[in-house]
């Protein structure tokens, strides 16, 4: 085999002293120098990266190695060293891509299906202090989001409410009484909380025209805590963000991402809750002795038709259409029954007067196209 | 000597130079490769990709006339991130929790956990550095990192609170200091750097972006303090009734009293001298590594740095250049794209079009993006910080002996990963 030779440098390994060496390469690799004579066989050399012309050659066994900067000899060596790339251990990028994908894949899906399944399970377990603790502080960050509304209490009002709320109550499976607190605000809209709080915004009960109504609409709050899902929204809020953050995580723009993931998750899980609270509050105000269907005429009136357009956002949407949940619900609520429903006519009257000085009646819009992500359950 | 041929001439070169191909031929593959790969895997890739970064330029970088070598591993940097992985989410979860049960606790939440997270960031910025130190290797000899990751963070600390105490005047007295404790706890092979890094040799700089920058928002917050007795009503800045409640304005019912001249004075201050420190801040960079590169030796051999400020500059310029017109040549094509948007757009298959091509737009703007940021402040920055940088006495750092310790393990820089501190690569020492 043809010989080449060049000029190089060896380095011991041990010391960064550079010595000059002579290198020959024939069917192995001899380097000769001063106090320096080594032999190695081509298939125990190991290049390094290096940029072009340098490059240096390290042996596979021990730390010396050789630099040299000579074009048509590395070549040389490259056509004769089958190992010289070979790096120890290198695992398929393809296995790697591979498995990435597959772990992504499954902690998205368990974002999607797990976690909301595990939320039902573990909030019935989640002590009731807890909860009462939870939901105090929650009621104080939802309280400040909507500017401090000052609280309605007026005292003739709240007795009837009161009484509404134990009627309904009565015959529902609640861990303890919802505590309904009602405030003035300009939003026609009711929240549930952690702990059995009810928040009720009065352009509400100013926009019911009957008892039955306004208790279609509490009825539905307390569905949805009968079923804990304030407390199970927590929880999914909290593990999806968590499990897309850590997927979605290091992406750019990956904020957005994970808002919208959750958003979209959340809702497609709460139109569920939402059905299941209207069939819940159904069968309360006909248990109550009123009329089940109010609810349906409530929810119409106080929807915006514009936000009713399926469009591409509607995957977002925390609550189903209205038009189709109120066929559910006049399905469900059968006949109108006989007699003047919940509340008299004096009751009603006077519940009405709750919040003393009554809002002006400003622009009546919803609440609309804003995603919170705080644990809430509106209507 | 020869130094791109590596081949010494009889005399030791009692000077060594270092080299950095600023071309970077291949560079642009790695960052297009890292950048698909992160994407397609849920960004899982990234430690591969930052190996190959490394590894690129730790190889590019010839330190008289043998190149540096990377040795670390794409799966040590990601093992270190489950390990970190490990202990973070625990406290994550904890942080979390106390925040939602305990509203009196939530307020004190954010602090602690900044404060936590800060002293942690310092502790994984030291042991990033440790595992980048134990990965080098140059003629066969690899680097090292003694030294606590614990003490630096809680020296760090300290620093900074006397920096905040003091308003920032003893800022590049913390500078050196932590400078002095990082190069003192290097080591090559078995012999330890030593740092003489003084926080006098960049107290000129810092003192010239200090009274431009910072000077002016401290003295007019003072005096706004002193004004109102050291108590700002509550509603100096209040929500403007006329248009979005989101938009603060200044109460007039504080107009013409002696605090809305001290209250504008702080306004006026802060938009001057943000910009100008803005302006400043690769002048002070350029001053500082060029004094603290000055100060590091090695025995007998040490190096000098010639860098110039206007070395640091310069990529700015260019990169904000290259940005405007990566975001012209975007705007061309989205104006091309707008008449199929503009026309109905009832047509589902025109919709998934636009939609598709938005996000290969988006996409394509962060690509290009990441390419021209890496191609040009990266590599001009560290091909002017390298090859302005001499060794001097050249035989003393030949002398070194490689050390018997065994590397530092992969772990040590997955915190720095899950906490997001310290870059891939790291211009200076």
């Amino acid at each position: 085999m043809e010989a080449i030779t060049t000029a190089g440098t060896f380095f011991d390994g041990i010391s960064a002293r550079p010595r000059p060496v002579t290198l020959r390469l024939t069917f192995r690799l001899e380097i000769a120098g001063e106090d320096i004579a080594r032999d190695w066989s081509l298939l125990d050399l190991r290049a390094s990266e290096t940029a072009r012309p340098l490059m240096r050659v390290t042996h596979a066994q021990g730390p010396e190695s050789v630099e040299f900067a000579d074009d048509p000899f590395a070549e040389a060596l490259k056509a004769r060293c089958p190992d010289l790339n070979r790096t120890e251990s290198e695992g398929g990028l393809t296995r790697l891509v591979l498995w990435s994908v597959a772990a992504g894949v499954s902690v998205l899906l368990t974002a999607i299906y797990g976690v909301p399944a595990a939320s039902g399970l573990i909030a019935p377990l989640v002590p009731q202090a807890i909860e009462a603790q939870l939901g105090r502080s929650v009621d104080g960050q939802i309280v400040s989001l909507l500017d401090d509304p000052p609280l309605c209490n007026e005292a003739a009002a709240r007795a009837v409410l009161d009484r509404l709320t134990a009627r309904l109550a009565e015959g529902m499976a609640l861990p303890e009484t919802p505590q309904v607190s009602v405030r003035r605000h300009k939003i026609a809209n009711a929240l549930a909380l952690p702990g059995g709080r009810v928040i009720l915004l009065s352009d509400i009960i100013a926009k019911a025209r009957n008892g039955d109504e306004l208790a279609g609409i509490l009825a539905h709050e307390f569905g949805h805590v009968a079923a804990r899902d304030p407390m199970r929204s927590v929880i999914t809020a909290g593990g999806t963000s968590f499990l897309l953050s850590l997927v979605l995580g290091d992406l750019t723009g990956s904020t957005v991402l994970v808002t919208v993931g959750q958003a979209a998750i959340s809702a497609g899980y709460s139109r569920d809750a939402e059905r299941a609270a209207d069939a819940f509050a159904v069968a309360a105000v006909k248990r109550a002795g009123g009329d089940g269907a109010a609810l349906a005429a409530i929810l119409e009136r106080i929807t915006d038709a514009d936000d009713e357009k399926p469009d591409a956002i509607s995957f977002l949407r925390s609550h189903p259409f209205t038009a189709e949940r109120a066929a559910r619900i006049r399905s469900l609520a059968g006949e109108k029954p006989a007699g003047s429903g919940i509340l008299s006519d004096a009751e009603w009257q006077s519940l009405q007067g709750i919040c003393p000085k009554p809002v002006k009646p400003e622009g009546t819009k919803p609440d609309n196209g804003k995603t919170t992500t705080t644990p809430t359950k509106k209507l | 000597m020869n130094h791109l041929g590596g081949v010494p001439g009889p005399a030791p070169a009692r000077t060594g130079e270092i080299a950095f191909d600023r071309r970077a031929t291949g560079l642009t593959g790695i960052v297009v490769k890292g950048f698909l790969l992160s994407l397609i895997t849920f960004s899982i890739y990234r430690f591969w990709y930052i190996t190959n970064l490394r590894r690129f330029f730790w190889s590019r970088t010839v330190v008289a006339g043998s190149p540096a070598e990377y040795l670390g591993t794409g799966k040590e940097l990601f093992l270190g991130f489950l390990v970190a992985l490990a202990i973070l989410v625990p406290i994550y979860i904890a942080l979390f929790v106390v925040g939602l049960l305990s509203p009196a606790l939530a307020a004190l939440a954010a602090p602690i956990s900044f404060i936590g997270l800060f002293v942690l960031g310092q502790y994984a910025l030291f042991r990033g550095r440790r595992y980048r130190a134990s990965r080098t290797r140059w003629r066969g000899i690899r680097l090292g990192q003694d030294g606590s990751g614990f003490a630096y963070a809680g020296l760090a600390s300290l620093w900074w609170l006397g920096t905040i105490v003091s308003l920032g005047l003893v800022f590049p007295f913390m500078r050196a200091a932590l400078e002095r404790y990082r190069i003192d706890h290097t080591l090559i092979g078995q012999s330890r750097m030593r740092s003489t890094a003084t926080g006098r040799s960049i107290l000129l700089p810092w003192m010239m972006f200090y009274i431009v920058g910072l000077l002016p928002i401290v003295l007019s917050i003072l005096a706004l303090l002193a004004a109102t007795g050291f108590d700002i009503p509550s509603d100096l800045l209040i929500q403007d009734p006329a248009t979005e409640k989101s938009n603060l304005i200044f109460n007039p019912a504080y107009d013409g009293t002696p605090l809305a001249h001290y209250a504008s004075a702080v306004g006026i201050a802060a938009s001057v001298s943000i910009p100008l420190a803005l302006l400043l801040i690769p002048y002070y960079r350029a001053r500082e590594t060029r004094a603290f590169l000055n100060a590091a030796h090695l025995g007998a051999a040490r190096l000098t740095s010639s860098l110039k400020a206007r070395q640091f500059y310069f990529p700015y310029l260019v990169y904000m250049l290259a940005v405007i017109g990566f975001i012209i040549v975007l705007g061309i094509i989205f104006v091309l794209l707008v008449p199929l948007i503009a026309k109905d757009g009832a047509n589902p298959g025109i919709q998934a079009f636009v939609i598709v091509s938005t996000v290969l737009l988006y996409l394509g703007a962060i690509l290009g993006t990441n390419v021209l940021y890496v191609r040009i402040i990266t590599v001009r920055l560290w091909h002017a910080v390298a090859t302005t940088m001499q060794i001097e006495n050249l035989p003393a750092l030949e002398a070194v002996l490689a050390s018997t310790r065994a590397p530092a393990s992969g772990l040590n820089e997955g915190l720095a990963d899950a906490l997001d501190v310290g870059g891939a690569l790291e211009i200076g020492f």
